[in-house]
C-alpha cells in the first residue's frame, strides 16, 4: 500500500465512521433478537417435542390443547 | 408576559413558568404536564408564550362545556368555563360505568385512582396482594414496584394520577433467553391458577383484575434481572442497582394492605425515579437510557408490533370493514372443491371466513389481534361454527406457528390456506414463518392462496392503514425458499383491505410436495 492510498484511507474514515457505526448496531441487534428465538424453540421443545417422543397419540393431542390455552391464548 | 390561556386543541402558558402544571375539568383532576419539558415557545400578538397540546387521547374527546382549571402549585393559573368546539352541552369525560376519566402516566386516557373511592382503591391494593401471593407461592421473588411502590412508602395511598398497580420480580437468570423462558412460564402458571394474562413482552405480563364496579384494572408484572454488571427493570429502567436492594423481600401497606416489597424500598426508589422520588410529581415521565432500551427492545420485543393499532383498529372502525365475502373469497371459493377446508390467517372481522362457513366448507381463523379472534368467534358463532374454531396467531412468535402449524398438519380434514391483505403486514421473519406454517400444513394436496396490495410504479404508497406494498417476486421468493412451488402469480386492478378500487394487487396459489414423494 503506498501513501497516497493509506492517506486517503486515513481521511475517508471520519466519512465511512457513521455508515460503519449502523452496521455494526444493526448486527448487533440481530444477535439480540436471537434470545426470543432461543427461548421460543426451547419453550416448544420442552413442553411439546420431548413429551411427544413417548408416542402417546392421546397425550400430545392435550398438550397441544393446553399449550394453545395456556400458553397462546390473545 | 402571557396570561395562561386554554384552547381546542391546546393550552397557554406564560413562557418563563418551570415545572408541573395540573388540569381539571369541573373540580376532577384530567391530566398534568410540565413545563418547559411538555411545551414550546411561540410567539405571536399576545407577545410570547408556552403552548402545550392536548394529549391525543383526550383530544378525541374535547366536545362540550366544562370547568377548566390549570393550577401551579397553589396558584390558579387559569379558572373559567371553556366550550370546546363551540358546544353547549356539559363535556363529560366518563367511561362506559359512568366513572370519570383522566390521562395516566402512559397518556392513556383511563380511570384513575384519584378519581376513585377508597374502597375501590382498596380493591385493586388486595387485588395486586393476590397475585403477588400467587407469584411468591410459585417461587418468583416478586414484590410491589413503581408506582404502588411509590404511594405505598411515601404515604401507604395509590398515587392519584396512577391507574395500574405495578408489580416486579427479580429472576434468577442473568441471559435473556432464560429470562424470557421463566416469563412463558410464568404465564402458564398464572393462567392455570384462573387469572386473564395477556403478554406485553418476552418479559412483562399484564394481569387483568375485575373489580366490584365492573372495572378491569391491569395488574403488571414486569420482569428484572441483572446481565453482567446491569440491572435491567421492564418497562425501560437500566443502571446499577445490587441484588441486596431487591431480595429479601421485605413488607409495606398500601391502601391497608401488607404486601410485598424490595429489600430497600428506597434504593429501588431512587433508581426508578431518581433521588427526588420523595417529592410529587404527577407529571413525572422517565427518560430511560437509550442503550438500556435497545438492548430491551432487541431481547424482548417484536411480537406486538402494530397490535395496539389492529386492536383499536377491529374495536373502533370494524363498520368499515364491509360484511359480505371479498372477491378474492369468491375466486379461491371457485378454484376449490366442494367440501374442501380452509384456514383463514389474519381474519380480521370474520368476513371471508364466516362465508367460507356458509358455503358448507370446514373452517378455521387465525389473527394475532385479540379483537379481531374475539369478532371472528362472533361470526363464525352466528353461523353455528364452535368458536374454538378461531384462534390466536403471532406470526413472529415461532411458538405460535409451530402449534398452529401441527394443530392443522393434524386436523382430519386437510386445509387450505388463505390469507388476504396479511402479507403486506409482515416483516421478513414473519413473512418467512407464513411459509414455514404453509410448509407444515399443506402436505396433503391443499394449497396456499395469497392477496395482497403490489409494488409498482405510479400506485398509491399505502393502499391502507397498517398495510405496505410487498414486491410479488419477493413473496414468490420467501415461499420457494421455504420449499413451495408456484403454481399461479396474478397482478392486476382489484380491491384493497376496505374494498376500495386498488390499481395493482397480486394474488399467488402455491403448493408444497407430498412429504411421501420427497
Amino acid at each position: 500500500m503506498n501513501d497516497s492510498h493509506r492517506i486517503r484511507r486515513v481521511l475517508a474514515w471520519p466519512v465511512r465512521l457513521p455508515r460503519r457505526i449502523r452496521e455494526l448496531e444493526a448486527a448487533v441487534d440481530e444477535n439480540r433478537q436471537l434470545n426470543r428465538r432461543i427461548a421460543e424453540l426451547t419453550d416448544i421443545v420442552a413442553e411439546l417435542l420431548v413429551p411427544a417422543t413417548q408416542r402417546d397419540e392421546e397425550r400430545l393431542a392435550e398438550l397441544l390443547e393446553r399449550y394453545r390455552k395456556d400458553s397462546l391464548a390473545p | 408576559m402571557s396570561p395562561a390561556r386554554v384552547t381546542d386543541t391546546h393550552v397557554v402558558v406564560p413562557p418563563s413558568l418551570r415545572g408541573t402544571v395540573v388540569v381539571s375539568f369541573d373540580g376532577g383532576y384530567v391530566w398534568s404536564f410540565t413545563v418547559p419539558r411538555d411545551g414550546r415557545v411561540t410567539f405571536g400578538r399576545g407577545g410570547v408564550s408556552r403552548r402545550v397540546e392536548w394529549p391525543a387521547m383526550l383530544l378525541t374527546r374535547l366536545s362540550g362545556t366544562t370547568q377548566v382549571r390549570l393550577e401551579h402549585g397553589a396558584t390558579t393559573l387559569y379558572d373559567a368555563p371553556v366550550s370546546f368546539r363551540g358546544e353547549s352541552a356539559p363535556l363529560e369525560l366518563l367511561d362506559r360505568h359512568g366513572h370519570p376519566l383522566a390521562v395516566d402516566g402512559a397518556g392513556h386516557l383511563t380511570r384513575v385512582f384519584s378519581e376513585t373511592t377508597d374502597d375501590t382503591r382498596r380493591q385493586v391494593a388486595e387485588g395486586a396482594g393476590r397475585v403477588l401471593a400467587d407469584l411468591r407461592d410459585l417461587g418468583y421473588d416478586a414484590h410491589l414496584s413503581y408506582g404502588c411502590l411509590l404511594g405505598a412508602v411515601r404515604d401507604g395511598r395509590m398515587i392519584g394520577h396512577d391507574s395500574d398497580a405495578d408489580l416486579a420480580y427479580l429472576s434468577s437468570h442473568t441471559t435473556p433467553a432464560d429470562v424470557i423462558r421463566e416469563s412463558y412460564q410464568m404465564e402458564r402458571a398464572l393462567r392455570r391458577r384462573g387469572w386473564r394474562v395477556i403478554r406485553m413482552s418476552g418479559a412483562d405480563l399484564k394481569v387483568l383484575l375485575r373489580l366490584d364496579d365492573g372495572r378491569v384494572v391491569h395488574v403488571d408484572v414486569f420482569g428484572a434481572f441483572h446481565v453482567g454488571e446491569t440491572f435491567y427493570q421492564l418497562g425501560g429502567r437500566s443502571g446499577r442497582l445490587p441484588r441486596e436492594a431487591l431480595t429479601p423481600a421485605g413488607t409495606v401497606r398500601l391502601e391497608g394492605v401488607e404486601l410485598s416489597a424490595p429489600a430497600h424500598p428506597e434504593a429501588v426508589l431512587a433508581f426508578l425515579y431518581g433521588e427526588a422520588w420523595r417529592t410529587p410529581d404527577p407529571a413525572f415521565q422517565n427518560h430511560d437510557a437509550p442503550e438500556g432500551l435497545r438492548r430491551l427492545d432487541g431481547w424482548l420485543r417484536g411480537v406486538r408490533t402494530d397490535m395496539v393499532a389492529w386492536n383499536e383498529l377491529y374495536r373502533d372502525r370494524r363498520h368499515e370493514v364491509p360484511r359480505g365475502p371479498s372477491s378474492f373469497a369468491q375466486w379461491t371459493d371457485a378454484l376449490l372443491p366442494d367440501g374442501a377446508g380452509i384456514a383463514e390467517l389474519g381474519s380480521g372481522t370474520g368476513r371471508d371466513a364466516a362465508w367460507f362457513a356458509r358455503s358448507g366448507r370446514p373452517v378455521r381463523a387465525y389473527d394475532f389481534s385479540g379483537a379481531a379472534v374475539r369478532q371472528t368467534r362472533r361470526r363464525l358463532g352466528a353461523d353455528g361454527v364452535d368458536s374454538s374454531s378461531a384462534a390466536a396467531l403471532a406470526l413472529n412468535d415461532r411458538r405460535s406457528v409451530l402449534v398452529t402449524g401441527a394443530e392443522l398438519a393434524r386436523s382430519d380434514l386437510p386445509m387450505n390456506l388463505y390469507a388476504r391483505g396479511l402479507v403486506g403486514c409482515l416483516d421478513d421473519e414473519a413473512l418467512d414463518h407464513l411459509c414455514l406454517l404453509a410448509s407444515m400444513v399443506l402436505r396433503r394436496g391443499t394449497s396456499l392462496f395469497l392477496e395482497f396490495p403490489a409494488t409498482g410504479t405510479a400506485v398509491p404508497a399505502e393502499p391502507a392503514a397498517l398495510h405496505r406494498r410487498m414486491d410479488p417476486d419477493q413473496v414468490a421468493a420467501a415461499i420457494t425458499a421455504r420449499g413451495g412451488t408456484i403454481d399461479r402469480l396474478e397482478i392486476g386492478a382489484g380491491l384493497d383491505f376496505l374494498d376500495r378500487p386498488d390499481p395493482r394487487v397480486a394474488r399467488i396459489v402455491a403448493h408444497w410436495t407430498t412429504l411421501e414423494h420427497r
